[in-house]
């Protein structure tokens, strides 16, 4: 316990240290999961120095997160004891989940299928398919579960579709038309008519390496997986987020457009906003590097680490995790 | 939803051939009841009194100018098959979920030759396509744009045919349907005139044909008087020809009561194409009727793209009929019902031969209470259709409690090597969809326009012409906006 109160290491520190993940840290990493994760006295630690001490191996290489050493970046999103049912059979899902994440941070969650991991992240932007029986959520200082899913994606909550679904009838262009316009009326800015939007979308679609042509097509409408992919991080191009979730971006990608939409992402990180993924596999976190990894197992996080968490997981699978 | 059975609402006495050019022309005299003949046993005495009072409107004044002869064949064989039809109730299956008693309960009353003089400023322009204006059933020339066809096609009235050869074929093919029902058979002895479009073999003609069918009389509402229009074009295209129609309909005054019953046959030969586009506009108390007969031969194409979204009572009545091999066939229709008002399709696709490809799609908006769609689509794949790939599907929305939609999508196969589908789908906005559009900050209420616009769009997207899809996009929009619909 008293290992979380080290102060943060020094930048020089940070880089000379090596990965070194052990059995011997993970149960230290457990134990510490199990009694104080995220509790108050957590929030008064930078996020690098708790992974230095959980691990004692930071992987250091995005920096961020802890730009000036004492200076506390601000949480962005605290979520505490949340619980939540499947609406229609009133099926346990989440069995309180603990998570903070700060202004500029990314983080991954990893876990089994049916860990909880993909409703977390519907949860977090209020899918009406589930129900919160408890907990709270609170994001940039408000209460995320008093607002509409609509109001939620305005407040500045972003997230990618695991399986975007397709919307017959109604163009990309205009979808995105239409969102960006609920987005500056928000903001008390000038909507902008087709003409005008197109100037501003046509800049965007370079991000997502996607040509002219893919905005005329409905929205999701056969298209492959990758295109998909590619659309929705358009979207959060297009539209911005403070905090954006990533619910498994890379599944059905190939290397290629795995590439592409990594370098999109990365591309639209500034040290203000924050990226949470959800993902099944090691390969993306070798192009979105995050600062924590967090497993997810029957509906809790069950350990928090750096990327060694999921170095192990590549080579031994979730049972050396929970078994360790 | 679906079923197989069929059974025809009606029995035709089968039509006798007519050896001789003219014929006597039957005259319809209401009888009193004690002289009833066996035949007339079955007549309707108010069918009667409309096909007379049509009869007279179309009669000519003096031998001189007798009508050419397929349309007096066309007016003998209707007058023929008339005398044993009644007028349609609910309890006759085709007519179980329409309504057909307030014209019924009108003064009916046919709609003469306008005089040229005639204020046709209410009509607009507003068409880059060559185009035939035909006003209450009538061909009005100077309002028409017909210029730049290709040699060897003709459009325009039957009287005005001068190949001997053209009007041979015209005879044999104006009468040459015997499912149509007692709307089809009015039609016959009501049409003041034809209007024949011919594409000569192997002509591919470029830009489409724009009918503009327009209802300038209308009585007003709650007088009881209801004039009548009854428009008929024929559209024959010879091997290997190719052309699109568009057959647009509209009306003046909204608040004006009228009846357009209308009728088109579409021949096509060998390895002919027509792509169809029909729009129906009508306005909000009109009654229309209308009738489709599509005669295929082999290796024809036959494209139909319909918006229907006006009139009280709108009834489109589509027959395609298949007489040789390898035809394609595509229908689409999108039904709109933003007031009280009802849209019905009965649709029948016979196929009689191997190798048909058939894909039909109907799609229904209901966004008022007591508005009303209806379905009912047929398709029929006899014992020498082998090798058919038919699918139909159904797919409507309601909007609003008490909305109502009856859908019967339903395949008769006989042969046994055949490749069918077809599906009904009844719903409101899905979730997932509404969702999405929640998930990236759009209110629910634009969400709805968009996902209901939507709905209609997956048809209308289909209109092969850039100008008319965003004219008719626009009076969608318009209509939508007028109902709650969109609101939560």
């Amino acid at each position: 316990m008293s290992l979380l109160h080290l102060p943060p290491p020094s930048p020089s520190r940070l880089t000379s240290l090596r990965n070194s993940f052990s059995v011997i840290t993970l149960n230290s990493l457990r134990v510490s999961s199990q009694r104080c994760r995220f509790n108050q006295s957590r929030l008064t630690l930078t996020p690098t120095a708790s992974l230095t001490v959980d691990s004692h191996s930071p992987t250091t290489s995005s920096g961020r997160g802890s730009t000036e050493e004492g200076d506390s970046p601000k949480v962005l999103l605290e979520v505490r004891d949340l619980t939540a049912v499947i609406a229609e059979s009133k099926a346990q899902i989440l069995k309180g989940v603990n998570l903070v994440i700060r202004e500029g941070e990314i983080h991954a969650i990893m876990g089994k299928n049916g860990s909880g991991k993909s409703t977390f992240s519907k949860v977090l932007v209020g899918h009406p398919d589930y129900e919160v029986t408890g907990g709270s959520a609170i994001f940039k200082g408000e209460n995320l579960l008093d607002m509409d899913p609509e109001e939620r994606s305005l407040f500045g909550l972003f997230m990618s579709f695991q399986s975007p679904i397709e919307i017959p009838g109604v163009s990309n262009m205009d979808f995105l038309n239409m969102a960006y316009n609920a987005r500056m009326r928000k903001l008390g800015r000038k909507e902008l008519g087709p003409i005008e939007f197109y100037e501003v979308i046509s800049r965007k679609l370079d991000v997502v390496n996607m040509k002219i042509d893919f905005l005329n097509r409905n929205v999701n409408e056969g298209f492959s997986g990758g295109e998909r992919k590619r659309n929705e991080i358009l979207q959060l191009a297009v539209l911005g987020a403070d905090l954006s979730v990533l619910d498994e971006i890379d599944s059905g990608l190939d290397v290629d457009a795995l590439q592409d939409v990594a370098k999109a992402v990365n591309g639209l990180l500034t040290p203000k906003n924050s990226v949470l993924m959800i993902t099944h596999y090691q390969r993306l976190l070798d192009y979105i590097r995050p600062n924590y990894i967090h497993i997810m197992d029957d509906g809790r996080i069950v350990k928090t680490g750096d990327i060694s968490i999921a170095k192990v997981l590549e080579k031994e699978g979730y049972k050396a995790i929970s078994s360790a | 939803m679906a079923t197989v059975t069929f059974s025809p609402p009606f029995r035709f006495s089968p039509i006798s051939s007519f050896p001789s050019k003219f014929r006597t022309r039957t005259r319809f005299i209401i009888p009193p009841l004690s002289s009833l003949t066996p035949r007339a046993a079955l007549s309707d005495p108010f069918v009667l009194e409309i096909a007379q009072t049509l009869e007279d409107s179309v009669s000519t004044p003096s031998p001189s100018s007798l009508p050419p002869p397929p349309l007096q064949k066309l007016r003998d064989t209707s007058s023929e098959s008339i005398l044993s039809m009644s007028w349609p109730t609910r309890k006759d299956e085709p007519f179980r979920f329409i309504d057909t008693s307030f014209i019924k309960q009108s003064r009916i009353h046919p709609i003469p030759i306008p005089s040229p003089s005639s204020d046709l400023a209410g009509i607009s322009s507003d068409t880059q396509f060559p185009s035939l204006v035909i006003v209450d059933g009538h061909i009005v020339p100077s309002a028409s744009q017909l210029s730049g066809f290709p040699d060897g096609v003709y459009v325009g009235s039957i009287s005005g045919i001068s190949s001997e050869a053209i009007m041979e074929k015209v005879l044999q093919l104006v009468s040459d349907f015997h499912d149509g029902d007692l709307f089809w058979s009015l039609n016959g002895i009501g049409a003041p005139d034809v209007t024949v479009i011919f594409v000569p073999a192997g002509c591919q003609v470029e830009k489409p044909l724009h009918l503009r069918f327009y209802s300038r009389e209308g009585g007003e509402i709650g007088s009881n008087y209801m004039p009548l229009s009854s428009p008929r074009v024929l559209v024959l295209v010879e091997k290997g020809g190719e052309i699109g129609i568009i057959e647009e309909y509209s009306g003046g005054d909204a608040d004006k009561c009228y009846w357009a019953n209308s009728v088109i046959q579409l021949a096509l030969e060998e390895e002919a194409k027509i792509h169809h586009s029909y729009i129906q506009a009508q306005t909000a108390s009109a009654a229309h009727i209308k009738w489709t007969f599509v005669r295929q031969e082999s290796s024809s194409n036959y494209e139909l793209v319909e918006i229907s979204a006006g009139g009280k009572l709108s009834r489109h009545n589509l027959h395609v009929q298949q007489v040789g091999p390898d035809t394609i066939t595509e229908l689409s229709a999108f039904h709109l019902s933003v007031s009280d008002q009802t849209q019905d399709l009965h649709s029948r696709l016979v196929l009689d031969h191997p190798r048909g490809y058939s894909r039909q799609l109907h799609k229904s908006i209901v966004a008022h209470s007591s508005g009303q769609a209806v379905f009912d689509g047929n398709i029929k794949v006899n014992r020498y259709a082998q090798q058919t790939d038919a699918g139909q599907l159904t797919k409507n929305l309601l909007l609003e409690p008490r909305a109502t939609v009856n859908v019967k999508p339903n395949l008769q196969i006989i042969a046994d090597d055949v490749k069918c589908s077809h599906g009904a789908a009844i719903s409101d906005l899905e979730e997932d969809q509404i969702f999405y559009f929640q998930a990236r900050g759009i209110d629910l209420e634009t969400t709805r326009k968009a996902l209901v616009f939507a709905f209609g769009s997956e048809v209308v997207e289909r209109l092969p012409y850039n100008s008319l899809k965003k004219k008719v996009q626009s009076h969608v929009k318009a209509l939508l906006e007028t109902t709650s619909g969109g609101a939560p």
